[in-house]
C-alpha cells in the first residue's frame, strides 16, 4: 500500500466511528458541541500516534503472551500525561470532557489499531496510520457535533448560526439526537457506498 | 447502613442515568452483542459480575494505595489511577474468561471474542472512575457497580428483543444493521428521559 | 518458569519507567492544577463583588462559613458566600455577593449539570441578573408568590437556586 494510502484510509474508506463502529462511547457523549468535538478528537489523535509509535518501536521486545497488558500500559501512561495536561493548562475543556479523557485508554481504537497495525510495522506506516485514524476520529465526532450543536443549540463554536428566534431542538442535544444522528449518517454513508458499489 | 442512599443509587444507576443510554458508556457490546437474546442475557451477567467485582477492586486500590489521606504509603499517587485501575480490570477479565472456560464451555464459545473485550467496556472502567469521583464508600462503590451492570443488562435485553424482531421487519437496505440499531437506540433513550428528574 | 519470568519481568520493567515518567510529568503539573482552582474561585467571588479587591474567609468549626470582601483602602464593601442545592438532576451550586446591608449584589452560578437548553439557563445573564438588590430572605419564585421570574420550563432549576441562597442565609444572618 502506497504511504499516502496508509493516511487516507483512515478518513472514509476504514472510517473507524462509522465504517468499523470502534470509539462509539466518546463519540456520541463528546458530540454536544464542536468545540468538545476538536478538544476530544485532539486528545485521542495524540494518544493514538504516541502509542502506535511506541508500540511499533518496542514490539520486538514484547513477549506475546503479555502483549495486550504492555499495550494498556503504554495507552494509559499516554492517557494520564493528556489527563495532567489537559486539567493544567485548559481546564474549562477538561471540565467539559470529563471522564471521557481517562476513558481514552478503552477507546477501542486506540487498543485495535495497536493490535492490527503498530505491533506489525515499522514506525513511519505506524505514525502515519495513526495520524490517519485519528483524523477520521475527529472529523466523525465533528461532523455529528455540528449537526446536534446547529439543531439543538443554533451556534456553532458558540458563534450565533441560526437566527435569535430559532427554538432549539433540545432532544438533539440529549442523549436521543446523539443516537438517532449517528444511525441516520450511517445509513446515510450506506447508500453512498451501495452506490458506489454498483456503479463499479 | 442508610439504606435510603443505597435505593438511590440503584434505582439512579438502573434508570434515572442508566450508564448506557444515558452516559453513553459501554456502546459497543451494546451494538456488537445485542443480536440475539441469548448472547445478550451471558453477556450481560457476565458484565454484572465484572462490574461488581471491578468497583470492590478498584475502590479498595485507590483507597488504601493512591489517596494521599488513606493510603498506606502516604503520599498522593492518584495520577496513577487510570493505569492501575485499567490494568486491574485487564487482570480480573482474564481471570473470568479462565473460569468461564473451565466451568461453562458452552456460554464460552457463545461469547467469542466479546468475553475479552470486556475489557476495553467503557462501562467498567467508567464506573469505576465515577466511584471516586463521587465519593462513594466501599459499600456505594460495590452498590454502583452491580446497579450499573444491571442496567447495562436491561438495555441489552431489550435491545435483543427488538433486535431480534427486526429481522423480520421491512428495513430500508442502507439502514439495515447498525443504522437501524442506532435509531431504535435513539427511541429507547427517549423513552428513558422519561426518569430524569425523578427524586425520592 | 522461563516462560513466566521474562514476560513478567519486561512488563515490571514498562511499569517503572511508566510510573517515573508519569511523576515527573505530576511534579510540574500539580502545582499549575491547584493554582488554577484558587483562581477560579478568586475570579467567582470578584464576579458577585467587583467593589472588592481582597477576600478574608470567615471560619467556624474548621468551615469557611463566607467571606468577608475588602477594598483597597481595606474597608469592608460586602460579603460573599456559597450554597448549593439540588436541582432538576444535578447540585446547582451558587456563589452570592452580600452589600454591606445585605442586599445581594450580585450572584453567579458556579457549577451545574442541568437540561442543557432548559435548566442550564441559570447560567445565563438574563435569569441572575434579577437577582440583583434583592432581599436574599425573601426571594421565591414566582410560582411560590415572589417575584424571582422562573426560567421557561426549569422551574425546578429556578426553584433550586432561589431557596438555596435564602436558606443558607438565613442560616449565616446572624453571624454576619
Amino acid at each position: 500500500m502506497k504511504a499516502f494510502q496508509e493516511f487516507t484510509k483512515g478518513i472514509i474508506n476504514e472510517n473507524p466511528v462509522f465504517v468499523m463502529a470502534l470509539g462509539l462511547c466518546p463519540t456520541l457523549a463528546v458530540s454536544t458541541s464542536v468545540s468538545n468535538a476538536i478538544g476530544m478528537g485532539a486528545a485521542a489523535t495524540f494518544v493514538l500516534l504516541c502509542s502506535n509509535i511506541i508500540i511499533s518501536l518496542i514490539k520486538n521486545l514484547i513477549p506475546n503472551k503479555v502483549r495486550i497488558p504492555c499495550f494498556i500500559l503504554v495507552i494509559a501512561s499516554f492517557v494520564t500525561i493528556v489527563d495532567m495536561t489537559m486539567e493544567a493548562y485548559v481546564p474549562p475543556l477538561h471540565k467539559s470532557l470529563g471522564i471521557f479523557i481517562p476513558l481514552i485508554v478503552v477507546n477501542c481504537i486506540i487498543l485495535g489499531r495497536a493490535e492490527a497495525f503498530a505491533s506489525k510495522n515499522g514506525v513511519f506506516k505506524s505514525i502515519l496510520d495513526g495520524l490517519g485514524m485519528g483524523v477520521g476520529f475527529t472529523l466523525a465526532i465533528m461532523v455529528i457535533a455540528l449537526i446536534r450543536e446547529i439543531l439543538g443549540a443554533g451556534t456553532i463554536l458558540d458563534m450565533r448560526i441560526l437566527p435569535a428566534s430559532y427554538k432549539p431542538m433540545i432532544a438533539a442535544i440529549l442523549p436521543p439526537g446523539a443516537f438517532i444522528t449517528i444511525g441516520l449518517l450511517m445509513g446515510l454513508l450506506n447508500i453512498f457506498q451501495n452506490k458506489k458499489k454498483s456503479k463499479a | 447502613m442508610d439504606f435510603s442512599t443505597l435505593f438511590i443509587i440503584i434505582i439512579g444507576s438502573i434508570f434515572i442515568n442508566n450508564f448506557v443510554i444515558a452516559r453513553f458508556l459501554g456502546l459497543c457490546p451494546y451494538i456488537g452483542v445485542s443480536k440475539k437474546m441469548d448472547s445478550a442475557v451471558g453477556m450481560g451477567m457476565a458484565v454484572i459480575f465484572v462490574m461488581t467485582m471491578a468497583s470492590t477492586i478498584t475502590w479498595l486500590i485507590y483507597t488504601f494505595l493512591l489517596n494521599e489521606t488513606t493510603s498506606i504509603f502516604g503520599i498522593d499517587l492518584t495520577f496513577l489511577r487510570t493505569i492501575t485501575f485499567i490494568l486491574s480490570i485487564a487482570v480480573l477479565v482474564q481471570f473470568v474468561e479462565m473460569v468461564i472456560k473451565k466451568m461453562a464451555p458452552e456460554l464460552y464459545k457463545a461469547l467469542g471474542i466479546y468475553l475479552p473485550l470486556i475489557t476495553t467496556n467503557c462501562a467498567v472502567l467508567g464506573v469505576s472512575l465515577l466511584n471516586i469521583n463521587e465519593n462513594y464508600n466501599f459499600i456505594e462503590s460495590i452498590v454502583n457497580g452491580a446497579s450499573a451492570g444491571v442496567g447495562f443488562t436491561l438495555v441489552l435485553v431489550l435491545m435483543a428483543g427488538i433486535r431480534e424482531r427486526l429481522e423480520y421487519a421491512n428495513v430500508p437496505k442502507s439502514m439495515r444493521g447498525m443504522p437501524i440499531s442506532f435509531i431504535v437506540a435513539g427511541c429507547m433513550a427517549l423513552a428513558f428521559l422519561g426518569f430524569s428528574g425523578m427524586k425520592f | 518458569m522461563k516462560e513466566i519470568i521474562r514476560p513478567a519481568l519486561i512488563l515490571l520493567i514498562i511499569c517503572v519507567i511508566a510510573s517515573v515518567i508519569l511523576a515527573i510529568i505530576y511534579k510540574q503539573t500539580a502545582p499549575l492544577i491547584a493554582q488554577n482552582k484558587l483562581m477560579a474561585e478568586e475570579q467567582a467571588r470578584k464576579t458577585v463583588l467587583p467593589e472588592a479587591a481582597v477576600f478574608k474567609p470567615v471560619i467556624e468549626n474548621d468551615q469557611i462559613l463566607y467571606y468577608e470582601g475588602f477594598d483597597t483602602d481595606s474597608s469592608l464593601v460586602g460579603y460573599v458566600f456559597s450554597c448549593f442545592q439540588y436541582g432538576y438532576s444535578s447540585d446547582v451550586k451558587t456563589m452570592v455577593g452580600l452589600t454591606t446591608n445585605l442586599k445581594i449584589s450580585a450572584i453567579t452560578v458556579v457549577s451545574q449539570m442541568e437540561t442543557p437548553g432548559l435548566g442550564a439557563n441559570c447560567t445565563k445573564l438574563g435569569f441572575l441578573n434579577q437577582f440583583s438588590g434583592k432581599d436574599p430572605a425573601e426571594i421565591y419564585v414566582d410560582k411560590d408568590g415572589g417575584d424571582i421570574q422562573s426560567l421557561t420550563g426549569a422551574t425546578i432549576t429556578s426553584r433550586a437556586v432561589t431557596n438555596a441562597i435564602r436558606d443558607t442565609f438565613l442560616k449565616i444572618r446572624d453571624k454576619l
